[in-house]
């Protein structure tokens, strides 16, 4: 059925459109849909957030009827968070963008024609051709998100702009990635390979795992409790994780670096390294110790608010449990503009407990099989990047690009004009800060397209929206998983036919390659040949991974499984660096050092943010599922702060920041379980777009909030936790 | 003879609503009710000593189900397995098992009229599944089998390790959702959300034994329209008499 038809869509008349058995035999349906009906189940890949767990679609009469976890899946077996759950939500939601639609009237009334996609494309390519005869390719600038993107990222390199830039770099890991990699030479990548289930000893700074979740990363932090690990939560808030933990440190926010450098001294101190460890594999160590010896537990005490005891007590506990000791890198963690120096605090502690490459710490990639295509070379941009990467941030990471770099350069046309903008898969108004800024920044643009599966706000600045399908609907570019203890390869693939006229993306961008005439960099003609070409080194083929939804390779986790001469580190010294003569160089920190946060002005408090579990960032409001268990946030009140503001639990109130920048009315909680210097929201609610009819308007935009930013100035990633609310006056 | 019973482990659960989500697909439930809910307890103690914890609450098919007495059709029995059952065919709707049932896990099902709740996903049982709450958990942190079976894991887990039920000296009707925990928050939970006293079992039973012949006896005579209709009445008559 759909399987057939999808694989045979351009090969119809071809030989070989054989039947495919499905995954799983089918079944019979539970009552409550219909009756008796068989359904046949097709193996796919989830896209209700990033982690990208392995599905099963039931489908019914060319219909999804329910989507399962693939228990032959290697990464979540089985097992689907509620968004997971909840995905034919978003295939059926009434509110999907349907056609290609055409502004009429001026940019920002949100007007549209529905068009055809001839006439779609045919204007985007005309456009694109226009842009570069007149300013260059590489006017035009490509915010990408996701495994659809890259498709697009093909064709947007094949155009010859090189400025490509994605939020998960500067507004989400960034920072991480690179501190890790000064550190031990190789950043986490994704999903970050945490041992949280053999850990003896867990430690989470600001992650809060259970409200933050992803699949399998649940199931190794349970599994991980409950054979017995301990568990330190570091967060102003007393999180689901924190209700776990034998230690709540509600730390001062801004100030982990304080306690990290204090955790360092004891454990220098009082000899509870991994000294083995670090002998064979570390360099530095000297150095850092002369370092910290002055940030002594007390020292810490009166910046982090931790008392100096509780210090000691958890730096012991991760003396002992070492080097079972998982201090989670986090993942959202542009938070105060030192964000990579935090990180490599992190990673500084990893090392000191041996744990990098040990079972209970972070555990390691094992390389698997890829094939590429025979592509033409790639035309070399005349002009560099316009986002920074390289050069104002000297250590950012050029394929993952600078969104806000991007958005400063089409402010200012510096270093050139960028004319035209190309948004696929991501709400910049929600997922970058400084909305206004970004606002500003369109209004500068000739072009602005955006490729989505919902109309989200952002589609109200553009020019020509073009509707994607969902992931339940289309062929994505196989998940390779190389950070996994069994590194593994996904697929996503239609469980059925596009609704209304949305279309893939591969389709979208092929199609656009052959208007522009670079159809040499799509050298295939169905998703299944793609497929095929890809996986032909690893012995598996398309049909078999259709078939499986994943297959898996056996992993070398650990630097154990390794002879010694490969337990090697990709830096300058070969050896995990303690002391960053990579830092040094371009007269950065070396080591890190503890920097005060920005202070809030009298009257205001720090505006901190955090996740749900039933939501995915701002992308799931409109589902119907999740929006009736979660269907707005609210305002956490320490119960003195909300004493003093004159409010009480469950009474609406719009948030101001210190710019003037108002929120929609949002509920107050009133709660024991936060410091007083801060108030917390759920990220992704008070979205504006009107055309998403559920999510609309709901509680308020902790973006919309963030009207100031602290760049990092080694990765550019922006530091979100600088900015102050308070109860407006009504 | 099977036992069927349920125990989550609230060190585990994150209270990440998979579980809820999942039962709802698979039931067709429809937005705004739920099979199973998870809640998490009101903070205990003041900052930064504070205690809180996660539960998931479902129909606990009881060994002395106190829905099955009050319901006027027949339509609630129990099993073979233990299992505590609606008959759709035969609910007409009328909600005295809602409000006698303890752990407030039914609710009339806006679609259908009838009145719904966790059955352990029965169906799947028979097709050799487990339930689906138990599939997806995200935190493997429940368990489903047969009590009788004494080398099941939920065996185990209630008689080796002494996984609790939610019960307290004045409703005690033999729940069999059991709960793994530390005591303090199984405490906790137990003091947040007790077992509510089954309310028709004064008034409402009167009711009950007056009525339950005339309406089978009513049914029986195909004037079910007419039952159901002179039910709601009845059953807004009660409603308002409490108030
Ligand atoms: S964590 Fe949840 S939403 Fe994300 S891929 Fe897995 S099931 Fe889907
Ligand atoms: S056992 Fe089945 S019906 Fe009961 S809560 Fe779990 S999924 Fe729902
Ligand atoms: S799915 Fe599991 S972890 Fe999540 S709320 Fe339900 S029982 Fe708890």
């Amino acid at each position: 059925m759909t399987r057939r038809r999808f694989l045979g869509t351009a090969a119809t008349l071809g030989a070989g459109a054989v039947a495919v058995p499905a995954v799983a035999s089918p079944t019979v349906h539970p009552p409550g849909w219909s009756g008796t009906a068989r359904v046949e189940k097709i193996a796919t890949t989830c896209e209700m957030c990033f982690w990208r767990c392995g599905v099963l679609a039931s489908v019914e009469g060319g219909k999804v009827v329910r989507v399962e976890g693939n228990p032959d899946h290697p990464q979540n077996q089985g097992r689907l968070c509620a968004r997971g759950n909840a995905g034919t939500g978003l295939l059926h939601d009434p509110d999907r963008l349907k056609t290609p639609l055409l502004r009429v009237g001026e940019r920002g009334e949100g007007r549209f024609k529905p068009v055809s996609w001839d006439e779609a494309l045919d204007f985007l390519a005309g456009r694109l051709v226009k842009l570069r005869d007149e300013h260059g390719p590489e006017s035009v600038a490509f915010f990408p998100h996701g495994n659809g993107a890259r498709f697009f990222a093909t064709l947007m390199r094949a155009y010859g702009t090189p400025n490509s830039a994605e939020p998960s770099f500067a507004q989400c890991r960034g920072p991480r990635e690179v501190g890790y990699s000064l550190t031990f030479g190789q950043g986490l990548g994704s999903p970050e390979p945490v041992d949280l289930e053999e850990a003896r000893l867990v430690v989470l700074i600001g992650s809060h795992l259970g409200e933050n979740v992803f699949t399998s990363q649940i199931t190794a932090f349970a599994t991980g409790l409950a054979r017995g690990a301990k568990l330190i939560a570091v967060d102003p808030r007393f999180s689901l994780a924190a209700s776990k933990a034998d230690w709540w440190l509600p730390i001062r926010p801004g100030t982990d670096i304080a306690l990290l450098l204090a955790w360092m001294n004891v454990l220098i101190a009082e000899d509870l390294c991994d000294k083995e460890y670090l002998k064979t594999y570390a360099s530095g160590f000297d150095r850092l110790a002369n370092h910290v010896r002055e940030f002594t537990p007390e020292w810490a005490e009166a910046i982090t608010e931790i008392p100096a005891a509780k210090i000691r007590e958890t730096a012991r506990a991760m003396g002992k449990a070492k080097p079972a000791v998982a201090v989670h890198p986090g993942r959202h963690v542009t938070w105060y503009g030192d964000d990579t120096q935090r990180a490599r605090a992190m990673a500084i502690l990893t090392a000191l407990l041996g744990s990098w490459g040990r079972k209970g710490g972070i555990f390691l990639p094992t390389p698997i099989p890829r094939g590429s295509f025979d592509l033409p070379d790639f035309p070399e941009p005349k002009r560099g990047r316009a986002d920074g990467a390289g050069k104002r941030f000297p250590l950012a990471i050029e394929e993952l690009g600078v969104t806000n770099g991007l958005i400063d350069a089409t402010l200012s046309g510096d270093p050139y004009p960028i004319k035209a903008w190309i948004v696929y898969g991501q709400n910049m108004l929600e997922s970058i800060p400084q909305p206004a800024r970004t606002v500003e920044a369109i209004g500068k643009l000739d072009l602005m397209v955006v490729v989505d599966v919902l109309p989200v706000e952002q589609i109200k600045y553009a020019d020509l929206v073009l509707p994607e399908a969902t992931y339940l609907e289309r062929y994505d570019p196989p998940t390779i998983v190389e950070s996994a203890k069994r590194p593994f390869i996904a697929v996503r693939s239609p469980a059925c036919e596009p609704l209304y006229e949305s279309k893939p993306g591969w389709w979208i961008a092929k199609e656009l390659a052959k208007r522009l005439k670079l159809e040499a960099f799509f050298p295939w003609d169905t998703p299944e040949q793609h497929l095929e070409k890809i996986l032909k080194p690893t012995g598996f083929g398309a049909r078999e991974l259709l078939n499986r939804g994943a297959v898996a390779f056996p992993g070398k986790p650990y630097l154990e499984d390794r002879a010694p001469v490969d337990r090697t580190f990709d830096t300058a010294s070969g050896k995990i660096e303690l002391y960053s003569e990579a830092l040094a160089k371009i007269g950065a920190d070396p080591l890190p050092r503890y920097t005060p946060p920005v202070e809030p002005p009298k009257g205001f408090f720090r505006l901190i943010y955090g996740r749900a579990p039933v939501h995915s960032f701002a992308r799931s409001q409109n589902n119907e599922a999740l929006d009736a268990l979660m269907s707005e946030n609210e305002v956490w009140l320490a119960t003195s702060v909300a004493r003093d503001w004159g409010v009480t639990e469950g009474q609406r109130i719009v948030l101001e920041n210190v710019e003037g920048v108002k929120s929609s009315p949002v509920r107050v909680k009133v709660t024991e379980g936060i410091r007083s210097d801060c108030a917390y929201l759920v990220h992704g609610f008070g979205q504006q777009s009107r055309a998403l009819r559920r999510a609309f308007g709901r509680g308020a935009s902790d973006n919309s909030l963030m009207s100031r930013v602290s760049v990092d100035p080694l990765t550019g990633g922006t530091g979100m936790r600088v900015n102050f609310v308070r109860a407006a006056r009504a | 003879m099977a036992r069927y019973a349920m125990v989550t482990d609230l060190r585990k659960c994150v209270a990440c609503q998979a579980c809820t989500v999942a039962c709802s697909a698979e039931w067709a439930v429809p937005a705004g009710h739920a099979r199973t809910h998870v809640r998490t307890t009101p903070l205990a103690g003041s900052f930064p000593n504070l205690t809180s914890s996660p539960v998931v609450g479902q129909c606990n098919q009881c060994d002395h189900p106190p829905c099955v007495e009050p319901c006027p059709s027949g339509a609630t029995y129990q099993d073979a397995g233990g299992i505590v059952r609606v008959d759709t065919d035969v609910c007409i709707g009328c909600g005295f098992c809602v409000d006698a049932c303890p752990y407030e896990a039914r609710f009339i099902n806006p679609r259908t009229k009838k009145v719904d709740k966790c059955d352990f996903c029965r169906p799947r049982i028979e097709r050799g599944e487990v339930p689906a709450c138990v599939a997806t958990c995200t935190a493997h942190a429940k368990y489903f089998g047969d009590l009788e079976d004494r080398n099941s894991e939920v065996s185990r887990l209630v008689f080796r390790d002494g996984a609790r039920r939610m019960e307290t000296r004045t409703v005690a009707v033999g729940p069999n959702v059991f709960y793994l925990g530390r005591p303090e928050h199984l405490d906790l939970v137990l003091s947040s959300y007790p077992p509510r006293p089954p309310r028709l079992l004064t008034a409402g039973a009167a009711w009950t034994r007056l009525l339950k012949p005339l309406v089978l006896a009513m049914v029986g005579m195909t004037f079910a329209g007419q039952a159901v209709a002179f039910f709601t009445q009845l059953h807004k008559g009660e409603g308002d008499f409490e108030e």
